[in-house]
């Protein structure tokens, strides 16, 4: 206690605290000394990197994908649109706990295992950090509110609305058009750097038909802007834009109204339509039944839809059947006479005793006649070849094609694209096989032996073609000799468009002109050559094609083909729900033109149908080309042909021979 | 115990605006003071305008919170500190069993179970109090004794700052901890312990410090010296705050971006930038004038803080005003420097510019109290 009551000293005191408040004072200055130089280092000596960080916190440098060019038919009726749809996007370097995100955004919208699925493919590409990657595309508008309302817990989830393509005709271009999707890894991958900046914020490139022939055209050209963006990277403010260049809007040849037709005349088979404008070559229809819906590609297709897509191992509805090659069959016909004429091997007058069967010199094994297989005997009698081509006599042709010999055959079929593409940008199509002596040797290391050109001679055997290429050499024989090389575009942002060719086809010259008349009389008999006294005397399509249409206004070209199914692989016997019976009935074709042997009115179609299954080319394949001709030179054409020709021409058909 | 001497030194500090004073001293309002803390106050509510992106509602409820404070530390004036000096036991005693009592039934706010709660009152921290509680009771209790305090004086108000800085961490509000802590220690600084007391106990703290972050320390507060030390190890989690608050500073330059055009707030790059980082908010926008000019304001109040404890009359009133400025000070400094990164994040407002309430409050009290210090005649004491 004695220290309490001690005295006190005030002034010492005093001075003892002015020195403790003085050194605080120092202490005080001090501190905001540091505080100060601390700030200096911030704000002057750093401040180039700071404000460089804070602008590169803001500002974003992103790409404005171009729109993708249109594509019309030729009548201006779009086949690929865009349209707008919203996605759901995530930015991975944002997002603070992706799976339990992804967990909480499942409460909210539809997402199947498969989104995630994709959507980690998506993240798992080349892809810029702090780019948004799609995790659901076509929210719907509920879906879209419930995110909103849920933003805030949602930190790197954004809605972004993106065009995508849309295939209003559905199936129906599904082959021809194409479709986009997604970009790949390995097509990521393949493109070189200037063309990876230009994909910059796309997500799609064509994937087939003239999607992928004209990608370059159609993609454009990638914009750019500078987006200043808060934390939760919402754009706020957008400061500087290149605009991107829209890609080309694109004309086909294609019309969508023939299309249509093409695809109903088919009805209920497997098969597909070609049709070629003959003065050019333009496609006009190209359909491979069934088809599929291409919209569902775009957006990424579910492995459901897809597995059931590829498991159709009957119906193969991703299989291309217009550009894929079967066996030609009796189509081949006309131009192995014609080879027939030009060759000199035979002439007008030339006539064949046909037995029914054919056989080659000190050869036992008779080649028998297909066309007669359920005929009560007997062959076709004296036959020229007109009459070959219009009663489709094999014998005619084993013997023709016997005298010609494979390597005269292939020099003349191969004028007319058979074995080759013609296509000018159609790249995808196959070139089927045209049979030579060094292609046997070369695929099958086996010398080419004469029964393989009897086989030939008919189109069996080795030989193939594609819709496609039937319908072009069908142009070409309709143009006289004139070689057209299909295509598809007809117009790129509505001027004319002529595709680069870089292997121009020669004209084909026949030493008479006159052989193509007489061809084209022969196809034309094939079709309006009606019922007679004489024993078989009528074209093999009449009674399917012109007997049912008596008042028809215009004669139609044509030649039928069947051909036999070449082997069906165990996979689709061993599938249960099939009736293998069906699937080994023959493939139908006919190839045709129209109008046929008019005065004045140029052929202004040609067409070439095959039917998968459907067991005749005259009785099936034929009506569906009368079909397809009747809409296009009909309804779309409206032509006048005028009954004065056509009576002529038709006399000249029904006259009889002798 | 009081000599006229005394009187007569500590009034010529006044004695240049001696004819206006008197109008003042009987109002008990200090005006260099209020002069002071009234610019900060409007340059907070302007700061605050364009961080908050000119919300109205929280800028008008700011200002009443002024306006409040103001009229809270005219109230506190015009008490005689002896007032305090008399009833310092009592007020300490029931300010511990107010944190007692928080303990047992206070409210959670922002994982700190210091606030009071009581239907019909107005909600409050009994801890905020006891920045000014501790230094009136030191500061009765060492100015009564002789100076330099004996080492059994020094014991007895270790015990005196412990207890209730004990009670506030128990309160998990260490912040605040420290704060009412420091308000004591300052006092026993100021009171004249030995410099080798102090040196002594410097070294212990270093010497135990890093036996405390082994030993004692928590996950949350090791990782904000982790943090402190390195913000990039986490530059998207703990050390997201710091970075982004220098690239705010540090991006504002010499004159900053102008008002209402700071990128990294007005974007909520900056987080809790309505409070404890609204230094990054102003630096942003003013730059580093801008923060010269803060610096200025405080320093403006600090010295006046100074001058009134220099000019204090008696010992009691010198140690009390001599804590409370340097207790504002170390508010200033904590919250500036943990926003610069000098110092490690510890979750401070930054005195009458960041959005508070009771906060805000409390710093007028201590105000008041300076006022009361400085205006309160002379004579009139015994």
């Amino acid at each position: 206690m004695t220290g309490k009551w001690q005295l006190k000293d005030h002034e010492a005191e005093k001075q003892l605290f002015t020195r403790r408040l003085a050194v605080a004072a120092v202490i005080v200055a001090l501190l905001f000394s540091a505080l100060i130089v601390k700030l200096f280092d911030l704000q002057v000596v750093q401040y180039e990197y700071f404000s460089a960080r804070s602008d590169g916190n803001r500002l974003h440098s992103q790409y404005v994908p171009p729109a993708r060019g249109l594509i019309f038919d030729s009548q201006g009726e779009l086949l690929a649109d865009n349209q707008p749809i919203f996605n759901l996007t995530i930015v991975k370097e944002q997002v603070e706990d992706l799976d339990s995100t992804l967990a909480f955004l499942a409460t909210l919208i539809r997402l199947s295992d498969d989104d995630i699925a994709q959507f980690q493919n998506r993240l798992n590409r080349n892809r810029v950090p702090f780019s948004s990657v799609t995790l659901r595309y076509l929210l719907s508008e509920e879906e879209k509110a419930r995110v909103a309302v849920n933003s805030h817990q949602l930190a790197g989830v954004a809605i972004e609305s993106q065009f995508v393509r849309s295939y209003p005709l559905g199936s129906l271009t599904a082959h021809s058009v194409g479709y986009v999707s997604e970009i790949n890894r390995a097509e990521m991958n393949a493109l070189t750097d200037a063309q990876k900046e230009n994909y910059g914020g796309t997500y799609h490139m064509g994937k087939s038909g003239v999607e992928r022939t004209y990608e370059a055209l159609l993609h454009g050209t990638v914009g750019y802007e500078i987006v200043e963006k808060n934390n939760r990277g919402q754009i706020m403010r957008r400061l500087d834009r290149t605009d991107p260049v829209a890609g080309k809007n694109l004309t086909l040849h294609l019309n969508a109204k023939l299309q249509m037709a093409a695809e109903q005349a088919l009805g209920d088979f497997r098969g597909a339509v070609v049709a070629i404008e003959p003065a050019t070559g333009g496609i006009l229809a190209m359909v491979s039944k069934p088809g599929f819906d291409p919209n569902l590609f775009v957006t990424g297709i579910s492995n459901k839809d897809y597995s059931v897509l590829v498991n159709d191992v009957v119906n193969t509805p991703l299989f291309d059947r217009s550009t894929n090659p079967y066996p030609p069959g009796s189509t081949v016909k006309p131009f192995i006479g014609l080879a027939g004429l030009q060759s000199g091997t035979i002439d007008y007058e030339f006539t064949i005793q046909d037995p029914g069967y054919f056989r080659l010199p000190g050869v036992s094994y008779r080649w028998g006649d297909y066309t007669l297989r359920t005929a009560i005997g007997g062959g076709h009698g004296e036959t020229d070849l007109q009459k070959a081509i219009y009663q489709s006599c094999d014998t005619f042709f084993y013997d023709l094609g016997h005298r010609l010999g494979i390597d005269s055959i292939h020099g003349f079929l191969s004028q007319f694209g058979f074995g080759d593409n013609f296509a000018l940008d159609v790249g995808y199509a196959r070139t089927g096989v045209l049979p030579s002596r060094d292609w046997k040797r070369e695929s099958r290391g086996e010398p080419w032996y004469p029964g393989d050109t009897i086989n030939s001679s008919i189109g069996q055997g080795y030989m193939w073609a594609t819709p496609l290429q039937l319908a072009t050499a069908t142009a070409i024989l309709a143009n006289r000799g004139a070689v057209v090389q299909p295509r598809m575009l007809k117009a790129v942002d509505g001027v004319p468009f002529e595709p680069l060719n870089n292997d121009p086809k020669p004209e084909i010259f026949a030493d008479d002109a006159d052989y193509w008349r007489y061809i084209h009389e022969a196809m034309t008999m094939v079709v309006h050559r009606p019922f007679s006294d004489e024993f078989r005397d009528y074209g093999t399509a009449y009674e399917s094609i012109a007997m049912q249409d008596r008042a028809m206004p215009y004669l139609m070209a044509g030649k039928s083909g069947t051909a036999q199914v070449v082997g069906i692989s165990q996979e689709i016997l061993s599938s249960e729900d099939i009736i293998v019976s069906d699937l080994n009935k023959d493939h139908g074709l006919f190839v045709s033109f129209a109008p046929a042997m008019h005065p004045e009115i140029d052929p202004k179609i040609s067409v070439a149908v095959f039917v998968e299954n459907g067991e005749h080319g005259s009785s099936v394949a034929g009506p569906i080309a009368k079909q397809v001709i009747d809409t296009y030179l009909l309804e779309i054409l409206r032509l006048d042909f005028g009954a004065a020709d056509l009576e002529a021409a038709g006399a000249i058909v029904t006259q009889l021979d002798e | 115990m009081n000599n006229p001497d005394f009187v007569r030194q500590a009034s010529s500090f006044n004695a240049s605006r001696r004819s206006g004073a008197s109008l003042w001293q009987a109002l008990h309002i200090d005006p260099p003071l209020l002069i002071g803390v009234c610019l900060l106050g409007a340059f907070g509510l302007f700061v605050l305008n364009s961080a908050t992106g000119g919300d109205q509602a929280v800028i008008r409820r700011q200002g009443i919170v002024m306006v409040v404070g103001l009229i809270v530390m005219c109230a506190v004036a015009q008490f005689n500190v002896h007032f305090f000096r008399r009833w310092a036991p009592p007020i300490y005693g029931a300010g511990i069993a107010l944190l007692i009592l928080v303990l047992f039934i206070g409210a959670e706010v922002n994982g700190a179970k210091s606030w009071i709660d009581l239907p019909g009152l107005p909600r409050f921290q009994p801890s905020e109090i006891m920045k000014f509680v501790v230094p009136v009771l030191l500061a009765w209790y060492l100015a009564s004794r002789p100076l330099p305090p004996k080492f059994k004086h020094l014991f007895w108000s270790a015990v005196m700052i412990v207890i209730p800085a004990g009670l506030i961490v128990l309160q998990n509000d260490t912040g605040t901890a420290i704060m009412v802590f420091m308000s004591g220690v300052f006092v026993v600084l100021l009171a004249g312990i030995r410099w080798r007391i102090v040196f002594a106990g410097l070294f212990v703290g270093l010497l135990g410090s890093p036996a405390w972050y082994l030993f004692l320390a928590q996950a949350h507060q090791k990782n904000r010296i982790l943090t402190f030390l390195d913000p990039y190890r986490d530059p998207t989690g703990a050390g997201y705050n710091i970075i982004q608050s220098q690239i705010a500073i540090g991006s504002g330059g010499i004159y900053g971006k102008g008002y209402g055009n700071g990128a990294q707030s007005h974007l909520d790059f900056i987080p809790e930038s309505h409070t404890d980082f609204i230094l990054a908010v102003l630096a942003e926008e003013f730059g580093l004038l801008g923060v010269l000019f803060l610096i200025g304001l405080y320093l403006f109040v600090l010295l006046r803080g100074f001058a009134i404890a220099y000019a204090a009359r008696d010992l009691f009133g010198r140690l009390l005003a001599g804590s409370i400025t340097l207790t504002f000070f170390l508010y200033v400094f904590i919250n500036m420097a943990m926003v610069s990164g000098l110092v490690p994040v510890i979750g401070l407002p930054l005195p009458l510019i960041s959005r508070g309430g009771t906060s805000i409050v409390t710093l007028f009290i201590g105000f008041g109290l300076l006022m009361s210090i400085q205006t309160h005649d002379r004579q009139k004491f015994p």
